[in-house]
């Protein structure tokens, strides 16, 4: 489970998801003035990003994500 | 391709490190003294940290029948005797004042008026709270950031605060790192004010804790501050098939979107099962009733009677730890206070909430809403003597080449060609710190060897970690840090040969005593890393006529009358 993607036909450019990632996850694209999931890897699921947005754009995936484990990385 | 980096100079007075519920009441009382005041923060000041999670405050008033006797016997006696006295008596009385400050500011209260809020009786049946009155999750903090606003101290938000400036043995400012843009802030302030988080390791389990990685102890200590508390651990469980609690956490009155009904967490106080269907063991009478303050969950689990389980009324969920992994006891670690106004060890740097080891709690958490408390007080109380120091003081001054040594800290990993991703190496460092029996059940050869490991990570991952960009770079910092703390917390692990609350280790199974009525202090000598025993006052040891197991109702597995 994580956030997974933010659908640029609802999202209206707020920004207030960016504010609220503790994990720096999403940025704006500056260019569409929409909210993008820049760096998923890096989700901590704690959603709020989802509770705060105000137009319901924010979509999480339901699978488990945990990064895999390599010798080096 | 090289960055191309903009260096931008910044001066105030008090340059406030942080943007929870500490760091904006630093910021306003120091304006209050008539300082210039900058207030930065990693994330979203009124957004980030553990304080919009908060949803009671602590407020001890006399009218309302509050007894200070009664609070604080049951603070002693639940901190099993190492809480610092001085800090808890601060907190408590010090709590009406700032209740009436976050009135006057527009936070609202539950209760029917402001002269009369519902006071809820803390778990202990002897303290009480009031809880915040919000449509949302954190309105109380964005309260509070316009109020920090309004006091006329300027806000810099997602401005990481990476490295402290010193000048004659005396901090002087900090350089911080911009996520956004290749910007370094050189901040000059005549005193610095620590307001950030404590240290988590990032676990995917427990929202609050996510983006605190003890910078705030981390760079004290490379500057040259001292350190406490770090042997006390926090328990908190969750549930095995979701990592997280979110709508109870995130929920208050908002309406839970749809996409995250159904991942509620387990709540506070609910019966816990071990796999044999036995219920956990009781708590002694007066101590807090909250699930995961102790150490129960963990020491089931030990005894290979996992998996643990909550009675949730939708079914029985499965409940698995490490979703707090690396959080201390509320308000035990933190930098060393040298008065009762948040001085640090280090002249020109202060502390204050979570940065502050204030031990109020000892090493179990008793008083409900003395976190959030916490943090309004000891900022007030750092805020103001900051103020007052650096209006005394006036302009500082910092030689280039100590800028010079912090820039090439700060861009050195964004430097690099090659080495390691800050992500891999705090994968590392959760892998060998999450495991029950390193942790929580602590024994001496487990944790020389994790820190054995962690000191490897450190001279020889810590070095090598490459960011490709700026959100990386702030990864790689937070990542250097959780690595200085994780040495910490396993060397006071292993430093206090007893147990305590939340401190066991299963080769001293016992409090003792004769030898730890103390706190375990951490410095540096010749740039090692450096423990002492600091006893704690006579005045405030327990009664050690009582026989050992009056003393201490809370039985440890294996446990013997350590006194003899």
């Amino acid at each position: 489970m994580a956030v997974e993607s933010i659908n640029p036909q609802l999202c209206n450019g707020c920004g207030i998801c960016v504010l609220s990632c503790p994990a720096d996850v999403l940025r704006m694209d500056k260019t569409k003035n929409n909210a993008i999931v820049l760096y998923p890897e890096d989700c901590v699921v704690c959603c709020w990003c989802v509770a705060e947005c105000p137009t319901d754009a924010i979509s999480l995936t339901p699978n488990l994500t945990a990064r895999i484990f390599t010798t080096w990385g | 391709m090289e960055t191309i980096w903009e260096q931008r100079q910044i001066k105030c007075d008090v340059l406030v490190v942080g943007g929870g519920i500490a760091g904006c009441f630093a910021a306003i009382k120091a304006r209050e003294k008539g300082a210039s005041v900058l207030l930065i923060d990693k994330g979203y000041v009124g957004k980030s940290g553990q304080s919009p999670y908060a949803g009671s405050f602590m407020v001890f008033n006399p009218a309302w029948g509050h007894d200070l006797q009664a609070w604080m016997d049951l603070v002693n006696r639940t901190s099993e005797y190492v809480n610092n006295r001085a800090w808890t008596e601060l907190t408590i009385t010090g709590s009406y004042e700032r209740y009436l400050d976050l009135l006057q500011w527009g936070v609202r209260f539950a209760g029917n008026s402001k002269d009369e809020p519902t006071r809820f009786p803390g778990p202990s049946g002897v303290t009480e709270q009031l809880r915040f009155e919000e449509d949302k999750h954190g309105d109380y903090v964005q309260v509070l950031r316009r109020q920090v606003r309004k006091s006329g101290a300027q806000i810099l938000d997602r401005i990481m605060l990476t490295e402290l400036l010193r000048a004659n043995n005396c901090v002087v400012g900090g350089i911080g790192l911009s996520v956004d843009d290749p910007v370094l802030y050189v901040f000059a302030a005549s005193a610095t004010v620590l307001c950030v988080g404590a240290c988590g390791y990032k676990p995917v389990a427990y929202p609050p804790i996510v983006q605190l990685t003890g910078d705030g102890e981390a760079m004290a200590y490379r500057a040259g501050a001292e350190v406490l508390g770090k042997e006390f651990v926090d328990t908190h469980i969750s549930r095995r098939d979701i990592p997280v609690g979110i709508p109870n956490m995130l929920g208050r009155k908002h309406p839970v979107p749809a996409a995250l009904v159904g991942l509620d967490g387990p709540k506070r106080g609910r019966k816990l099962n071990n796999a044999e269907g036995n219920s956990l063991s009781p708590r002694p009478d007066g101590s807090s009733k909250y699930s995961f303050t102790y150490l129960e969950t963990e020491f089931e689990v030990h005894a290979g009677r996992a998996p643990i389980y909550t009675d949730a009324p939708d079914g029985e969920r499965e409940m698995v730890g490490g979703a707090c992994l690396g959080m201390s006891l509320r308000k035990a670690d933190g930098l060393w206070p040298a008065d009762l106004h948040g001085r640090s060890t280090l002249s020109g740097l202060f502390a204050a909430g979570d940065a502050l080891g204030t031990m109020q709690n000892g090493s179990a958490y008793a008083l409900t809403g003395s976190a959030i408390a916490n943090g309004a007080v000891t900022g007030a109380l750092a805020g103001a003597a900051a103020a007052e120091e650096a209006l005394s003081i006036g302009q500082v001054h910092i030689p280039e080449e100590e800028i010079s040594r912090a820039t090439h800290y700060v861009r050195g990993p964004i430097e690099r060609r090659g080495g390691f991703s800050p992500q891999w190496v705090t994968q590392l460092l959760q892998n060998t710190l999450m495991p029950y029996f390193i942790s929580y059940i602590k024994r001496a050869d487990r944790l020389e060897l994790a820190l054995s490991m962690v000191l490897y990570y450190q001279e020889q991952l810590a070095p090598k970690i490459l960011a490709r960009d700026l959100h990386q770079l702030r990864l790689a910092h937070e990542t250097r840090n959780m690595l200085l703390s994780a040495e910490m917390r396993l060397r006071s692990g292993l430093f206090r040969t007893e147990s305590r609350g939340n401190h066991f280790r299963e080769d001293f199974p016992s409090r003792h005593d004769p030898e730890w009525l103390a706190w375990t202090k951490i410095g540096q000598k010749d740039g090692k890393m450096e423990l002492s025993r600091i006893r704690i006052p006579g005045a405030w040891h327990p009664d050690l006529s009582i026989p050992y197991f009056e003393r201490y109702p809370y039985r440890f597995p294996g446990e013997t009358n350590a006194d003899c």
